[in-house]
């Protein structure tokens, strides 16, 4: 049984179309991750998961409840984005609260919360106000007070928002752990990098529809180039590779370093024989693969704007046309 | 329960963090102490019975349970009270009465009736008879002084003993004179006593040994009152539980609870705004937890804080004062969820407008300004009952009557529960004689079931709204 499961999923605000018919399916102890610009509607879903806004169309199931069932909510564990905590609590105290909200038992409480708190970092400020704390500090608690329950899926909206790259680290590796225990994570976030490391499979949301969806290895697949280097001093055999019949050219970014276009059919195995017969070092290669920023931008750019800047820039654009005379 | 707790918590966590609620308690702490550095002290047994019995030429007809005041215009008898000895718990006593003779009407003698004594005894023992308004008996005065003096008596009626007839006089026995004095000890003073007839003195003289029971501290007791550890000298010779009264309601029931109203709703009106503010709701409504459910457990968790608020201070001054005065009423004690309850009233409105606006402001101008229209239209309201019985009721139109009456119908009945406290409070402070005769038990008290039933209705109709439109909405 999914752990997420959304068939049709729409959500209109007024006028806005913020989901326009989602289907995701999220699989126990995965890590999923759901990447999208700006108002694409992103946590927009997850709200409908929670039940902090309503549906307008569709289905939507959280642990086989239907999404927004007060019971089903002790089992998930949600960091929202941008979130305000009372800022008369403590570190502490706050996880006191929650855990109380939850029904974590006082002996729980007593030992999980400074374990939790321990987990993200800040346990030596545990017992300060929570006005006095940095931004990071802040999400680094709102990551402890989605765990601190032992839900079955956690949901995080953007969690490394606001914290040092030290942090994103640890965070990614807490992330790692947590599914090795058998928690579900649903997570939303701009760092495409981060995403790539930690995430099974991923969704694109675009403008409030998934236009892409698959595990990162499916989205990342590989591109058919390859960039070699040689050892210091020596030249390439541009031509010698060329009238192999493989396309060759130098990387420009990288003095002295080359990329080899496969055509199809053809192996990068004859041109490294010929390169080691022919006496030269090979230092480098590597089968470039694209990455998941390559795979977002292009999906992004092929699709309609997200955001207003988009908008201007393209009219920018067009006006610097119109001026070069290009038009 | 665990989750009531835990909201209730955060509630206090949240209104201790600010000053205001410090600057209350110290506000409470003072008030508490000011009331104790109260002394009050008993005027010298022989003086204080010397002044009680001087009250008993006013009694109450049919036995003390006519709201009719009765009285000799002349003060006809003479009451003395002699040889005041401590006994046990109380006090021995002589009580004499030097009554006159023949004595039917006010103006009419009759050498074959009693006297006034038994005249009085035997009025009291009957209904009223014939009675005068206190207002029509001053305008009978005549002239401008006369209808000035009507405004300003209270609103109660008189009679003057006409009714006793001299073989009813004749026919009064000791045990019924005694019955009358036991009677007046406690309408006058507070205190039950037992009274037997002395025999030694020829009528219309007539002498009672009386043994009082209780110490000082009873109602009907002067006392000399000082503030300030002895500073300042307040009275000399008041009945204490005049000043337990106006202590108790005047200053802390009046004044006081509309200040501790005031604060506590500015307190409050934070806490379902900070809620649902961008970035904490999401927090809060992620947990297992009904948006209705959440909204509720906000609002008594206002109401918690503010009952014990209003326990502490009142609570506090029902100590000090009673362990400096030695007199216990536990009647004060009823201010504290007669308070509690107004403010839930207000602060019903309080949290329908946190959800509709969101803004904490908004919340405290609409309750506080809410607080001051119930209060004026409670002001309205009892002012029109008295033009309505006034023999003058053209003074305003009959729209406005109807207006306020609608009002006041529908609306919460906060003005109510005000008088209600305060006839709590003058039921456990004030003498029998210190209620009718300044018209006090006169007064329409409205009735408990329809302040509190109308009330209620208003408070849930107002959480359900505010419920509603949290339910529905998207945060
Ligand atoms: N309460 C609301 N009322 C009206 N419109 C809303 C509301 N919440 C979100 N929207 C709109 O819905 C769209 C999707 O918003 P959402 O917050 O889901 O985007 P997102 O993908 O999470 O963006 P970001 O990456 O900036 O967090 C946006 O156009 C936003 O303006
Ligand atoms: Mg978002």
């Amino acid at each position: 049984m999914a752990v997420i499961e959304t068939r049709d999923l729409r959500k209109t605000y007024g006028t806005l179309e913020a989901l326009k018919g989602v289907s995701i399916s999220v699989e126990p102890g995965q890590i999923y991750g759901l990447l999208g610009q700006n108002g694409a509607g992103k946590t927009t879903l997850i709200k409908i998961l929670l039940g902090i806004v309503r549906k307008t169309a569709g289905e939507a199931e959280l642990l086989g409840a239907p999404a927004g069932t007060v019971n089903v909510r002790r089992r998930v564990g949600y960091l929202p984005e941008d979130h305000q905590f009372p800022y008369y609590h403590t570190g502490r105290s706050l996880m006191d609260f929650y855990g109380q909200l939850y029904g974590v038992s006082p002996d729980d409480r007593k030992r999980k919360i400074p374990e939790a708190l321990e987990l993200v970092g800040i346990a030596g400020r545990m017992n300060s106000k929570i006005k006095t704390y940095s931004k990071g500090m802040k999400q680094r608690l709102g990551i402890a007070q989605a765990l601190l329950h032992d839900p079955d899926l956690i949901i995080l909206d953007e969690p490394t928002d606001g914290v040092d790259p030290m942090g994103r680290k640890e965070i990614r590796e807490l992330m790692a752990r947590l599914k090795d225990k058998g928690h579900t994570i649903f997570l939303n976030s701009h760092l495409l990098g981060e995403v790539e490391l930690v995430c099974d499979r991923v969704a694109i949301l675009q403008r409030g529809e998934v236009v892409r969806e698959g595990t990162v290895a499916e989205l990342t697949k590989a591109t058919d180039k390859f960039r070699l280097r040689l050892g210091e001093g020596q030249a390439f055999p541009t031509d010698v590779v060329a009238r192999l019949g493989y396309a060759v050219a130098p990387l420009a970014e990288r003095p002295g370093t080359f990329e080899v276009t496969l055509a199809s059919g053809q192996t990068i195995d004859p041109v490294v024989r010929l390169l080691v017969e022919g006496g030269l070092s090979l230092r480098e290669l590597v089968e470039k693969k694209e990455s998941l920023e390559d795979v977002f931008m292009k999906t992004v750019e092929g699709a309609e704007p997200g955001v207003d800047q988009k908008v201007r820039t393209v009219q920018q654009v067009q006006r610097v046309r119109a001026v070069g005379g290009e038009g | 329960m665990t989750q009531f707790v835990a909201i209730l918590k955060d509630s206090f966590r949240e209104a201790v963090d600010g000053f205001v609620i410090y600057a209350m308690l110290g506000l409470s702490a003072l008030v508490i102490l000011i009331v104790g550095s109260a002394s009050f002290e008993p005027v010298e047994p022989d003086k204080a019975f010397q002044s009680i019995a001087q009250r008993f030429n006013v009694h109450f007809p049919n036995k003390g349970a006519s709201r009719v005041v009765s009285a000799s215009l002349r003060n006809e008898n003479k009451y003395a009270a002699q040889d005041v000895a401590a006994a046990g718990d109380g006090y021995k006593l002589r009580l004499t009465v030097k009554a006159r003779s023949g004595t039917v009407t006010n103006d009419e003698h009759d050498p074959a009736g009693g006297d006034s004594f038994r005249k009085a005894v035997a009025a009291w023992a009957k209904p009223p008879g014939s009675t005068v308004k206190a207002a029509d008996l001053a305008k009978s005065f005549g002239g401008k002084k006369g209808e000035e003096a009507a405004q300003n008596v209270p609103d109660i009626e008189l009679s003057f003993e006409r009714n006793a007839t001299p073989e009813e006089q004749r026919a009064v026995t000791d045990a019924d004179m005694a019955e009358f004095l036991v009677a007046q000890f406690r309408t006058h003073a507070g205190t039950s006593a037992t009274v037997a007839r002395a025999a030694g003195v020829a009528e219309p003289e007539y002498a009672f040994d009386v043994t009082a029971a209780g110490g000082a501290a009873v109602r009907g007791w002067p006392h000399k009152m000082e503030m300030f550890f002895g500073a300042v000298t307040v009275s000399e010779g008041t009945n204490l539980g005049q000043v337990l009264w106006i202590i108790e309601d005047r200053i802390i029931n009046g004044l006081g609870a509309a200040v501790l109203l005031l604060i506590g709703v500015i307190i409050t009106a934070f806490f379902i705004p900070n809620m649902m503010r961008k970035g904490s709701i999401d927090l809060m409504l992620s947990k297992p937890i009904g948006r209705t459910q959440l909204l509720v457990y906000k609002y008594v968790g206002g109401l918690t804080f503010v009952f014990l608020v209003t326990a502490f201070t009142v609570g506090g001054i029902w100590l000090v004062l009673a362990a400096r005065s030695g007199y216990w009423d536990p009647g004060f004690l009823a201010v504290i969820p007669i308070l509690t309850f107004q403010f839930a009233i207000v602060y019903a409105l309080s949290a329908l407008v946190a959800v509709v606006t969101r803004s904490a402001i908004a919340a405290m101008v609409l309750s506080i300004g809410f607080m001051l229209f119930l209060y004026v239209i409670g002001q309205v309201k009892t002012l029109f009952d008295v033009f309505r019985a006034s023999p003058r009721p053209e003074r305003v139109p009959d729209w406005a009557y109807n207006l306020v009456d609608g009002l006041n119908n529908v609306m919460p009945r906060y003005k109510d529960l005000d008088k209600l406290t305060t006839k709590m409070i003058a039921d456990g402070t004030l003498t029998d004689a210190e209620r009718i005769v300044p018209g006090l038990t006169a007064i329409d008290y409205p009735s408990w079931g329809a302040t509190f039933g109308v009330s209620l209705a208003f408070i849930v109709l107002a959480l359900v709204l505010a419920s509603w439109r949290f339910r529905t909405r998207d945060q």
